[in-house]
């Protein structure tokens, strides 16, 4: 289905974006680089309706390193920008890595950090490094400014804490120090350009003493209707001495955080295989890893 | 001179049948300035279409190609402000004073330049349909790396999708033009 008769307005800063969103509640479909919603849209998984094209607003496209090392990340930045950030490959380098994995160079140019947060993918390749990283996202709208951990701006498959009216306008992370470690891992069909069948994030802290982690978020994508936390198996490696044993125990336990589906990428066995498997990868790479 | 929307209609009318004609009727068509190939044009149509079909059917810059329509094959890929993109997936809406390059924008004199030489010395085309966009994806490649190592040409290129050469030719090309 073609998009003629649909309407896109384009303001011309955020604050005439949040007023036009309040005045058109709920009848404007924020459109960011849009390489999804047009997809949507032209598929008819999404309702037809007229478009805000915040694209032009370069004001949400910024990557910053606060005195309190902080990173703050525009909506608008573009996957192709984090992938390439000097801030972000050093202080967030789970998120840069994932960034380069979205999709092909032309959907890295385009396509936006605010806008894989809102379109809420289950398989978003962004979401599992920000939930790792404890990210929080920022929304604005013309009653003024709110700040939603990642983990709970999700609540359930596609369902977001963002009212008609607000727009998200920045996410923001604390910068991982030396004694932090992390790694993306993605299983996609193809190398090139393809949607996820199983990512995963894991963030661990290193206690340098013990050689412990004393610290650890695992977050996977692509299993359940949102990316999620697999919290038991966190447990299995806070504080644990891992040996080949011990990390495919606390791979195993990813299961009691999932509940994968059958759909055109996998089935659910095979996700839920894929799972265990990713994050025991991901386990033995930052255990062989010089701490 | 203004490239209006209109002048298209019975192109779209041949293309979808009646229903998009329904369409046309409704369509709220915006005028649109940008740069292309270097030389500013206007154009009248609606604002959620696509530079791809601006490109094809109003501009009749016929070296873009539709492969996919959905982001998944490159066929489509121009530079806006410098860096590939998909046409397809890029609203005219969103192209309002920016720079566009196309295909037909690399030729200098009616010459090609120096990357669609290279295609064409290395023979890296068969049906031909996927090389405008290889080109194009190419040449951004170039532009932000004038010395890709092979890898780094295999990464620019991973979205742009060619069924026939089984891309050795390609990645020839490309280091035929490498710096």
């Amino acid at each position: 289905m073609l998009l003629y008769d649909i309407d896109v307005i384009t303001p011309s800063s955020l604050d005439e974006a949040l007023e036009i969103l309040s005045s058109r509640k709920g009848r404007v479909k924020v459109v960011a680089g849009g390489t999804d919603l047009i997809i949507q849209m032209k598929d008819g998984i999404i309702p037809r309706m007229d478009l805000l094209n915040i694209y032009g607003l370069d004001e949400l496209r910024y990557i910053k390193l606060d005195d309190n090392d902080v990173i703050r990340i525009g909506a608008l930045t573009s996957f192709s920008e984090i992938a390439g950030s000097e801030i972000i490959r050093r202080y967030a380098k789970i998120l840069a890595e994932a960034a380069s994995t979205v999709g092909s160079i032309q959907i890295m140019n385009k396509a936006s950090i605010g806008g894989n947060i809102v379109n809420a993918s289950p398989a978003a390749d962004s979401l599992p490094p920000l939930y790792a990283l404890d990210a929080i996202v920022k929304v604005a709208s013309s009653r003024g400014f709110r700040e939603v951990p990642i983990e709970s701006f999700y609540r359930g498959y596609k369902k977001l804490d963002l009212a008609e009216d607000e727009l998200v306008c920045e996410v923001r992370l604390r910068a991982m120090s030396d004694d932090e470690d992390g790694v993306f891992l993605k299983h996609g069909l193809r190398l090139g350009d393809a949607i996820a069948v199983v990512n995963a994030a894991i963030w661990v802290k290193r206690d340098n003493r013990s050689g412990l982690f004393s610290d650890a978020r695992v977050a996977l994508g692509a299993v359940a209707p949102t990316v999620v936390r697999a919290r038991r198996c966190e447990q299995l490696i806070i504080n644990r001495r891992l040996d080949d044993d011990s990390m495919w125990s606390a791979a195993r336990a990813v299961l009691e955080s999932i509940s994968p589906i059958d759909d055109v990428r996998g089935s659910a066995e095979y996700r839920r295989e894929m799972s265990v498997n990713l994050v025991y990868m991901g386990l033995w790479e930052l255990t062989h890893r010089s701490g | 001179m203004i490239f209006k929307f209109r002048s298209i209609s019975k192109v779209l009318i041949l293309r979808s049948g009646e229903n998009l004609y329904v369409r046309c009727g409704n369509a709220v068509v915006r005028r649109f300035s940008f740069v292309l190939n270097g030389k500013p044009v206007e154009v009248e149509v609606p604002p959620a279409y696509t530079l791809l079909e601006t490109l094809r059917n109003v501009l009749h810059l016929t070296g873009t190609k539709d492969g996919c329509s959905d982001g998944d094959c490159g066929a489509c890929t121009v530079l806006l402000d410098g860096r590939a993109v998909h046409s397809c997936l890029t609203l005219m809406a969103q192209v309002e004073g920016r720079s566009v390059t196309t295909v037909e924008g690399l030729l200098r004199d009616s010459s090609p330049d120096e990357v669609q030489s290279a295609y064409a010395e290395s023979g890296a085309v068969q049906c031909g349909y996927c090389t405008p966009g290889l080109i194009m994806a190419t040449k951004a490649l170039l532009m932000s790396n004038p010395r890709p190592s092979v890898e780094e040409i295999k990464e620019a290129l991973r979205g742009n999708l060619c069924r026939c050469t089984g891309y050795a030719k390609i990645l020839e090309a490309v280091l035929r033009v490498r710096r």
